[in-house]
């Protein structure tokens, strides 16, 4: 086995009764005390009180232990804890081991103290196990290149490039269109703070080509993406119109996505789309921008509006493909566009067909402000939604109105707005390059809402603004702002380290059969030469560990760094070993 | 620059916005008033829509808060002034509120949570359920650091002049734990049994129960205490100390406040002679207190407490002279000689046999001589204790008539009315408005009093009401015995030659230190301050010893407080804290005045134990903490420390992070749905609790009688969309954590009912709508309608009256077993007050207003102060850490352009 005796040390934690109250911390102790290798064996009323680190630390300095095994909580919770706790007493924070008797024993078999006493010794036993055979890693620190670069110059994409520059970051943005400033560009009033879209797009975009560490290439696309976190190596293919085709090479060293959505587009017939006046909500806040004094569509006046809401939104029914999600901003922008349309053209009266109102928030006063301005809500039944007739040269649309108990009400409309949600950019191209995992929604998928709700599970690539699901505009800037804080934590440092749990290949058994390297899903292994055969070999720091390479290789030639074989198999010993014993 | 910038609440948006400007490498002061990070979030049960458990999200944030090298964090403390410094930073005044636990020390073990005798609502229960004064706030708290909530001193503790803290025995005796009750009040006097019984209880005239009836008996307690010890222990449980001092103290005088200071001195180690001029010590506790209200076996036990330490007690040692004593070797002397001379009325007559001092009288009886009052008529003359006393001596030997005569009205006595009651009901009568002018008697014996009768006149010098004689009033009555009690002084003995005194004959003596003349000599008792209460003389003795050992050890006195306590509680706030005070009265037994007036027996009868702990039960825990110290008592740490005051830090930042959060809208202002009125009517938020994996039941039931609810009805927008509650925006969250309890509640209680009363579904964010639609989907009742009203329907069950739109609009009745109120969110003021330079702008609806909204999220109105999460108005939870992450992001760029500023 190991060459020089190893020193581990226990700690098991009562948790304040956590642990305790379902588990017999003390029986535990003197279960693994006489264990092979165990040097120290207390347990603590919490383990991770600063005093009970202290103790810890003074324990692995004057026992001279290079192993150590908490038998505590969820990893999730102290993991961190505990390993800095091992670097600050001076031992290697990888030769640490968390035994999860919390989560896996004293609060799942509450009902059997005898049995969670049970499993949490052999629980500890075999952590003692790993920690014997855990050798000493070190993090493979990559350094970080401190440029970014931004893929869409709207709004989001903007906000972001400009607060990166003022951070000392070097930014390339890229935008596939021929001009920046995204959707906000060709909005009018914008709700809630009154600001001229146009205005607002062209002030980003002026105060990003003010700063000189900001490039903008318009017309110009992310065609190849190499490298890694920190590193990576990017070709952009700039297509000017009536001019060729160039690609420029770039090293950044964070990417944000920042692509923003695309308005949904109805069916033909969805609600008579496709009929002259019936309109999307985008084209007819193009019509208030543009109305002058009368508010026009196709030369005729229009008094009466009928908005449609949750068209291309909260789908339900059977099929794949609805878009079963609520759009979010389209509530508050219709309510504002009313009050827009009233405000600019008196006498206009809007009618609402809805299914909830969902002015959420602080914009509950547009919604609020649009029924003063006469704005008259009809609630349908999203089973009974409303249907658009025409008659003659007019439409009505005909709705059975809850609010009104149920009653069929007919109101006639020059105009019938769909308010259209918002539904995923298509961007399959760059979705490829960059390997970005899509939702259900087909909206690029944050790691987790609440702990990494800007981050991809592609280190080193961030999703901003309404790619990762609806948003307004001011919610796509916080955002976007969120997601430069994190790339700038990445980047100010110069560089990344990663834990080292990763796969390696041992050359020597190797033959290269090259099973490994289409099960690895991350693209970290490549065929090299060593001595006068090829093997394969793990890229480092593409590698995520998740072990997918082991079981193809039929030499066990991989293995995986922390959960080696040896490691593996002597934990299973243990318990195995007790299992029988118990029985 | 101390830091980059301080993050002031460490919620969710505060530890990610910190947590984000840390891994940029900018140095945060993070500061957060609660006793833990995690903010609302970490009382969370799960969070939606992914149903993470809340814990499993916050914890690793708040750990990583905690160690992060580039955050320092200050918990329990308030940011108090935010002020520009002129150079583009601020200077930032951040309070350390006092938890009276050294954190340092602190291994968060709830050891004392454990011993606490007190306990409140739990506030982090949402006041389900009750926790321990000494609390750490609860499991998952970071740090994991005990504090103990003091509002003040007791009325009662700070009305000691012996700093015994009643509030602490009588919280002891409430637990049944006598004997520690007992230990309390010995660490702070050594004569318990004495102060039990002769104590004139200046706290139980401070007792806020007083104001509203059923008061603990404080001072029958403490004698019940003490009988309950003394029955179980004849002789002290210790022994002398161990550490031995070799200064010497000698003590003149074996009253209490001689006895008070031996007593401390000798626990500190030092050999203590107590010089003791009469034949016994105990002074006047021995000499002038009658049986019937002070047993003298009491007061022997109680000395044995003193002497038991090694005290040596010199009796029939009448000290002469200070320099002989020095001689003697003494380091340190204490002069507590107390005023053994009767004042006398100086009128013709006073030397007949048949006049006699109270305190001769009583002195006569105390040690033994048989006297025989039968049949004979006696006057006291006084209105003070030693009158009344003597006058109730008389009665129980045998005289047919006690008259006690005083010159002014019954409210200008100076006894204690529960005395002077007592020797009402006994017989004793008074005469008002009455002073003796002569005593007249033949062959040299007392046969009469003369007196003249008394009228009011204005008010003397020391505001009391004078008196004078009515002219023509002289009038003369029979009287065997006349008993001349109206003061005491100090005696004419040779040691007060060599003692400095002032005009009255007390010694003077710095009245901080007690200290005299001479540094090594000390003054304490009534021969400093005239005639005063037992407790005060050994609260003077205590004082002494505190001084007398510093000066000993050769320490500075000034500087430093003797006992320093808390302000006193304001009986008001105390009174406003519950709205009902249930009690359980008990009466203080006594002998029939008819039957004790036949021997020297106790008056008072004991308390039972049961008595006892119902009496204690009445006490308010006006300081809610009792200070029992047992917290202090099991802390294995050491880190308990009642003398931890506010401290305030200045620091230099560059910039300011407001992440103050949130307030939930207060249910009770719906008064039509009836919370905080029905116990079935809860918040969300006490709902969340329940379900919480730190639940405080491990079921969900109904605070009203503990049933498993089966039928639960959600009322949404409570304080949300509501003019004229003053909030008229949404909440943003009640509709989703709504949807996420009833799923929770279907988990839980598999067969309940769930109806939701809603305006409309807000389930707007990614993946809440199809939350939404998979909580429907699980059989969860949706009604569209507004609910008016509440009410109770009998068993406890509740009536909900709404308009139930999709069946027509109409009005309907409906009945639930538990009514959940989805509260909504609302802006507090904290953050509004802290700049001192600059208004922070609110919004309409008080939130901090964002006047950079659709570009600059964070921006506030004040350069270099950024605002993230819900201090600007409601958010959820991940739009809670993107604001954060903006304001990080916002923050970072504005003190990165404030350096390349010239």
């Amino acid at each position: 086995m190991e060459e020089k005796k190893r020193k581990i040390g226990v700690y098991i934690c009562h948790c304040g009764g956590n642990i305790s109250d379902h588990v017999d911390v003390e029986e535990v102790r003197r279960r693994i005390e006489k264990e092979y290798g165990v040097t120290v064996a207390k347990t603590s009323m919490f383990t991770c009180s600063d005093a009970s680190q202290t103790e810890m630390m003074k324990d692995i300095q004057e026992q001279g232990l290079d192993g150590m095994v908490v038998a505590s909580c969820s990893p999730k919770l102290h993991l961190t804890t505990f390993r800095n706790m091992s670097t600050r007493a001076g031992l290697n924070p990888f030769q640490y081991v968390q035994v999860n008797i919390r989560e896996q024993c004293s609060w799942a078999h509450s009902d059997d103290h005898e049995g969670a006493t049970c499993k949490a010794a052999n629980l500890v036993g075999a952590g003692i196990e790993k920690a014997l055979r855990q050798e000493a890693l070190q993090p493979i620190r990559v350094t970080s290149v401190k440029k970014v670069l931004v893929i869409g110059a709207g709004i989001a994409g903007l906000r972001a490039a400009i607060e990166l520059a003022d951070l000392g970051v070097e930014v390339f943005v890229v935008e596939r269109e021929a001009s920046g400033g995204g959707q906000v560009a060709a909005l009018g009033e914008m709700f809630p703070a009154g600001k001229v879209g146009s205005e607002l797009a062209a002030s980003l975009l002026a105060e990003a080509r003010r700063r000189p560490n900001v490039t903008l290439f318009l017309n110009a696309e992310l065609a190849e993406k190499s490298g890694h976190i920190g590193e990576f190596e990017l070709a952009i293919r700039v297509r000017p119109p009536g001019a060729a085709e160039e690609t420029v090479r770039i090293q950044v060293g964070a990417i944000l996505v920042a692509t923003g959505f695309a308005e949904y587009e109805p069916k033909p017939g969805e609600y008579a789309f496709g009929q002259p006046g019936v309109v999307t909500l985008s084209q007819f806040e193009k019509l208030l921008q543009e109305g002058d004094g009368r508010l026009l569509h196709q030369g005729r006046e229009v008094r009466t509006v009928a908005f449609i809401y949750c068209v291309g939104s909260r789908q339900c029914g059977e099929g794949e493909d609805l878009n079963r999600w609520c759009s979010r901003y389209c509530c508050s922008a219709a309510c504002h566009q009313a009050v827009l349309a009233a405000r600019k053209f008196p006498g206009v009266r809007s009618y609402h067909f809805y299914r909830d109102m969902r002015t959420y928030g602080k914009f509950e006063t547009i919604y609020e402000e649009a029924g003063k301005a006469g704005a008259v809500f009809l609630r349908f039944h999203e089973e009974r939604p409303p249907r658009v007739e025409r008659d003659g040269d007019s439409l009505r649309v005909v709705v059975q109105d809850l609010l009104t108990g149920g009653d069929e009400v007919a109101v006639a409309a020059d105009l019938v707005v769909l308010v259209t949600g918002m539904t995923a950019r298509p961007n399959d191209a760059l979705t490829r390059v960059l390997k970005l995992p899509l939702g259900a929604d087909r909206f690029y998928n944050e790691i987790h809402p609440k702990l990494r709700p800007v981050e991809t599970v592609i280190d080193g690539v961030y999703i901003a603004g309404a790619c990762q699901g609806p948003k307004n505009a001011g919610e796509s800037v916080v955002s976007s702002l969120s997601a430069v804080a994190k790339a700038a934590a990445l980047l100010i440092k110069g560089y990344v380290d990663l834990q080292p749990f990763v796969a390696y290949v041992q050359a020597d058994t190797c033959t290269w059969c090259g099973k490994c390297q289409p099960a690895c899903p991350y693209g970290a292994i490549e065929k090299v030469a060593y001595g006068d055969k090829e093997v394969a070999r793990v890229v480092d720091v593409l590698c995520k560990g998740c072990g997918a390479c082991l079981p193809p290789c039929p030499v066990d030639a991989t293995q995986l760094k922390g959960y080696t074989d040896g490691q593996v198999e002597a934990m299973i010993d243990v318990l195995a070993r007790e299992a029988e014993h118990e029985r | 620059m101390d830091y980059d910038v301080m993050v002031v609440g460490a919620g969710i948006a505060g530890m990610e916005a910190a947590v984000s400007l840390g891994d940029m490498g900018y140095r945060v002061l993070l500061v957060e008033k609660e006793p833990s990070i995690g903010g609302k979030m970490i009382l969370l049960s799960k969070v939606f829509p992914t149903l993470d458990c809340a814990s499993c999200i916050s914890t690793p944030k708040m750990a990583l808060s905690a160690s992060h090298a580039n955050i320092d964090l200050r918990v329990f403390s308030e940011v108090r002034e935010v002020r520009r410094d002129g150079a583009g930073g601020f200077r930032v005044r951040v309070a350390r509120k006092p938890a009276f636990v050294d954190f340092a020390k602190c291994t968060g073990c709830q050891d004392c949570e454990k011993a606490c005798t007190v306990t409140v609502p739990d506030e982090y229960n949402e006041n389900l359920v009750s926790r321990r004064v000494a609390h750490i706030a609860f499991p998952q708290a970071v740090p994991k650091k005990a504090v103990l909530d003091r509002a003040g001193t007791s009325p009662c503790t700070a009305a000691c002049p012996a700093g015994i803290k009643a509030n602490g025995y009588i919280s002891l005796i409430r637990q049944g734990e006598f004997a520690r009750a007992f230990q309390l009040v010995l660490d702070d006097a050594p004569l318990v049994g004495t102060l039990g019984r002769a104590c004139y209880a200046p706290c139980q005239r401070e007792c806020t129960r007083e104001e509203i009836g059923d008061a603990p008996h404080i001072r029958h307690l403490k004698r019940f205490v003490a009988d309950w010890y003394y029955e179980r222990h004849p002789e002290p449980e210790y022994g002398p100390p161990e550490k031995k001092l070799d200064k010497r103290v000698a003590i003149i005088g074996s009253g209490p406040a001689g006895l008070s200071a031996a007593y401390f001195l000798a626990r500190r180690g030092y050999p203590v002679t107590v010089f003791e001029a009469g034949p016994e010590p105990g002074g006047m506790l021995r000499s002038s207190l009658p049986d019937y209200r002070l047993p003298k076996d009491v007061v022997d036990r109680d000395i044995h407490n003193v002497t038991a330490l090694g005290v040596e007690v010199r009796v029939n040692a009448r000290v002469d002279s200070l320099a002989g004593l020095r001689e003697q070797r003494f380091d340190a002397v204490l002069a507590a000689i107390g005023t053994p001379k009767p004042k006398k009325l100086l009128v013709p007559g006073e030397d007949l046999a048949g006049v006699v001092s109270g305190i001769e009288f009583l002195a006569e009886v105390l040690c033994g001589q048989k006297l025989d009052l039968a049949g004979r008529r006696v006057a006291v003359i006084g209105g003070g204790n030693v009158a009344i006393d003597a006058a109730r001596t008389a009665l129980r030997l045998g005289a047919a008539k006690v008259v006690l005569q005083y010159r002014r009205s019954r409210a200008e006595m100076p006894a204690s009315p529960e005395e002077l009651a007592a020797a009402e009901a006994e017989g004793v009568e008074l005469a008002l408005l009455s002073n003796p002018v002569a005593f007249e008697g033949e062959a040299g014996r007392l046969q009469r009093v003369r007196s003249v009768r008394m009228k009011p006149a204005e008010a003397g010098a020391d505001g009391r009401r004078r008196t004078v004689p009515v002219p023509g009033s002289e009038s003369a009555a029979e009287f065997d015995l006349a008993v001349v009690a109206i003061g005491l002084s100090a005696e004419a003995a040779a040691l007060r030659r060599e003692l400095p005194l002032a005009r009255d004959g007390s010694i003077q003596a710095d009245p901080r230190t007690l200290q005299a003349d001479r540094p090594w000599l000390f003054a304490a008792g009534d021969a400093v301050t005239g005639p005063a209460m037992i407790v005060q003389a050994m609260g003077l003795g205590k004082r002494a010893a505190f001084y007398m050992d510093r000066w000993l050890r050769g320490e500075a006195l000034d500087r430093v407080e003797f006992e320093p306590r808390l302000p006193v509680v304001d009986k008001k706030e105390v009174l406003a804290r519950q709205t009902e005070y249930p009690a359980r009265s008990v009466t203080k037994g006594e002998r029939h005045p008819q039957e004790r007036i036949k021997d020297f027996d106790e008056v008072e009868l004991p308390f039972r134990p049961d008595e006892a702990v119902a009496s204690a039960a009445n006490c308010l825990n006006c300081g809610i903490c009792s200070e029992c110290q047992e917290c202090k008592r099991v802390c294995p740490a050491d880190a308990i420390d009642f003398d931890q005051r506010e401290r305030v830090d200045e620091y230099a930042v560059r910039s300011v992070v407001v992440a103050t959060g949130f307030r939930l809208f207060p249910a009770e202002l719906m008064e039509t749905f009836g919370y905080g009125k029905y116990p079935n009517v809860i918040t969300a938020m006490q709902m969340d609790r329940l379900v919480a994996p730190t639940r405080p039941y491990n079921y969900v039931l109904r605070p009203g009688d503990g049933k498993a609810p089966a039928n639960i009805a959600y009322v949404f927008c409570t304080g949300s969309r509501d003019r004229t509650k003053n909030n008229p925006i949404c909440s943003r969250v009640c509709c989703m954590y709504s949807l996420k309890q009833a799923q929770l509640l279907l988990g839980a209680l598999p067969v309940a009912d769930i109806t939701i009363y809603n305006i409309d579904i807000r389930a707007f964010g990614k993946g809440y709508d199809e939350f939404f639609e998979q909580t429907r989907a699980m059989g969860v009742r949706f009604v569209k309608g507004k609910v008016a009203r509440v009410s109770e329907a009998g068993n406890g069950n509740l009536k909900v009256r709404y308009e139930d739109i999709d069946a027509g609009g109409t009005v309907q009745e409906a009945e639930h077993d538990l009514v959940v109120l989805s509260v909504g969110i609302v802006a507090h003021d904290e953050c509004r007050g802290l700049f001192a330079d600059a208004e922070l702008q609110l919004d309409e609806t008080l939130f901090v207003a964002q006047p950079g909204k659709q570009v600059d999220p964070a921006r506030t109105s004040i350069p270099g102060v950024f605002s993230a999460g819900t201090a600007t108005g409601p958010l959820d939870i991940p739009d809670s850490i993107l604001s954060a992450g903006a304001a990080a992001a916002q923050t970072a760029a504005y003190i990165e352009r404030m350096k390349r500023k010239p």
